[in-house]
């Protein structure tokens, strides 16, 4: 039996939504309410793998009494463990790249998207909730980064300068995919890949959260990579999946910037 | 093809594609890049690697910059003994662990190493001399690493944060070595060789806390990974007391 536990389909909650269409694997939804905190409400397992989520929150998979956690990882599993249509490059090179851009992304925009869209999407819902009760959740959230994570969006951490940085940072991330997208139309070699799915689910709200950066005049080819995603049969369900309609407005914290500043 | 690995010590970073090289049995041709001496700013080997970090993995015309992906590389474009599980579910706890090692454990662990180690060995350089080295450095990530590490800018709340990390670290890996023989389970993987790159030291750095008493199979884990031939060979390559720290992991004569 494969279970997938995830929230709105946008950021690392797409990605298996989608690799899961595209495999047309047959899965049972298990979805959760992430801006109600929902998720902590129910413990999966205590296996560290599942607990310490290293991407803060995310889907968890279970696939014959195996907890699958991490979004990219998850990715890695269904195309290696699931029959159906190949989503993994044909070469040895192609794959490094696919495993490069996998942790190049994770640690940019697996942080930084999730500050922006957090900050614009999930800290009104927060602070529009009663406060006793939401400590009273969080301070049950263990591990202790995991509960930082979300206090940070009540406790004023992110100021306009910090989320500036943040616009500021995305610029490189940003700028490698575009690069990247002139040596071919996918980011690991000629076909369409894991890396493909991987990106799209981080990229496709950046038009939304800043304009000025991902648009198609500034990152043409990244635009187009988005539609030609978007245009898929497997997305279009995934996508279908929202409970809200809106899924690009549901975001929950994501990776630790950087420790060192 | 020919096979050119840009390195400096076995430790770390560049240890990782090092010893899952020689477990693979590939030779390679080795490139010493002196790491305290900046010699991955410097314009020759940015020919290779523009963002400046080491390693670099030179297959052929494929050039190779992440460390960890290039481990994956390693067993997946070279003949030799599988370093990577068959079974799906090994395979994705070796990636998490992977992960884990490279992002939560490495970030803590090498905040406490180059404070104590990394920024005094460069530290009494001119500061002008600093001001450039530091300017070279292409990665706006790299230029505030090296920034705290040369003028010591580290606060004692990050380092004690880092030492939290740490022992959490050495906690939860004693845990998962209890329940699994591996760390991606039955099989030793380029998971244990990315723990033991990142964590050989443990013993010597939290003598406290990783112990034979405290943490046994983290021990003996540590000590059945550096009695691989492999290991050997990797780590007698290192030229600085940093690598020969590794030597702490002989077993007792009596044991």
């Amino acid at each position: 039996m494969l279970e997938l536990y995830h929230s709105e389909p946008n950021t690392f909650f797409l990605k298996p939504l989608i690799a899961l269409h595209e495999k047309q694997a047959r899965f049972e939804s298990r979805w959760f309410d992430a801006d109600n905190l929902e998720h902590f409400t129910a413990r999966f397992s205590d296996a560290a793998e599942a607990n310490l989520h290293l991407e803060r929150e995310g889907p968890l998979l279970r696939h014959a009494g195996t907890l699958i956690s991490n979004s990219f990882f998850m990715l890695e599993y269904i195309a290696e463990a699931l029959p159906g249509e190949s989503l993994l490059p044909d070469s040895a090179y192609d794959r490094y790249r696919m495993h490069a851009s996998g942790q190049f992304l994770g640690a940019h925009l697996g942080s930084l998207v999730p500050i922006l869209g957090c900050v614009k999407y999930l800290a009104p819902r927060l602070a529009a909730m009663d406060r006793a009760r939401l400590d009273a959740c969080l301070e049950q959230v263990a591990p202790q980064e995991r509960r930082q994570n979300w206090l940070a969006l009540l406790d004023g951490t992110y100021t306009p300068q910090i989320l500036e940085t943040a616009r500021e940072r995305l610029k490189f991330p940003v700028a490698r995919v575009e690069s990247q997208l002139t040596i071919g139309p996918w980011l690991a070699g000629p076909r369409y890949s894991i890396a493909d799915i991987d990106a799209f689910a981080m990229l496709r709200v950046l038009p939304d959260l800043t304009p000025s950066l991902v648009n198609p005049q500034a990152t043409p080819r990244i635009c187009d990579f988005l539609a030609r995603i978007e245009a898929r049969a497997a997305v279009r369900a995934a996508l279908a999946t929202s409970r809200s309609g809106k899924p690009a407005q549901h975001f929950v914290p994501g990776v630790e910037p950087s420790r060192w500043g | 093809m020919s096979v050119h690995l840009y390195h400096w010590e076995p430790n770390a970073n560049s240890g990782k594609p090092m010893l899952a090289l020689a477990e693979k049995g590939v030779e390679f041709e080795s490139h010493y890049i002196d790491l305290l001496k900046f010699d991955q700013h410097q314009p020759d080997y940015l020919k290779i690697n523009p963002d400046g970090t080491i390693p670099a993995l030179v297959h052929g015309d494929r050039v190779l910059t992440e460390s960890t992906p290039m481990m994956e590389y390693t067993d997946d474009a070279f003949e030799g003994p599988p370093l990577r599980p068959t079974d799906p579910v090994e395979r994705w706890r070796m990636r998490w662990w992977m992960r884990f090692f490279d992002s939560y454990f490495a970030p803590s662990a090498s905040m406490i190493g180059w404070s104590i180690f990394v920024g005094p060995a460069v530290r009494q350089r001119p500061k002008e001399e600093l001001e450039a080295a530091i300017a070279r450095i292409p990665l706006e990530s790299r230029r505030i690493a090296w920034r705290k590490a040369m003028f010591n800018e580290f606060s004692e709340a990050e380092l004690a944060e880092s030492r939290r990390r740490v022992l959490f670290c050495i906690n939860i890996l004693e845990e998962h070595l209890t329940r699994h023989e591996w760390i991606a389970g039955t099989t030793y993987s380029l998971g244990d060789m990315n723990g033991f790159n990142l964590g050989y030291a443990m013993p010597l750095s939290q003598p406290d806390y990783c112990n034979d008493t405290k943490t046994p199979r983290t021990m003996e884990w540590l000590r059945r990974i550096y009695e691989r031939p492999a290991a050997k060979k990797i780590w007698a390559l290192g030229r600085t007391a940093m690598a020969q720290r590794v030597k702490f992991l002989e077993r007792p004569a009596h044991a």
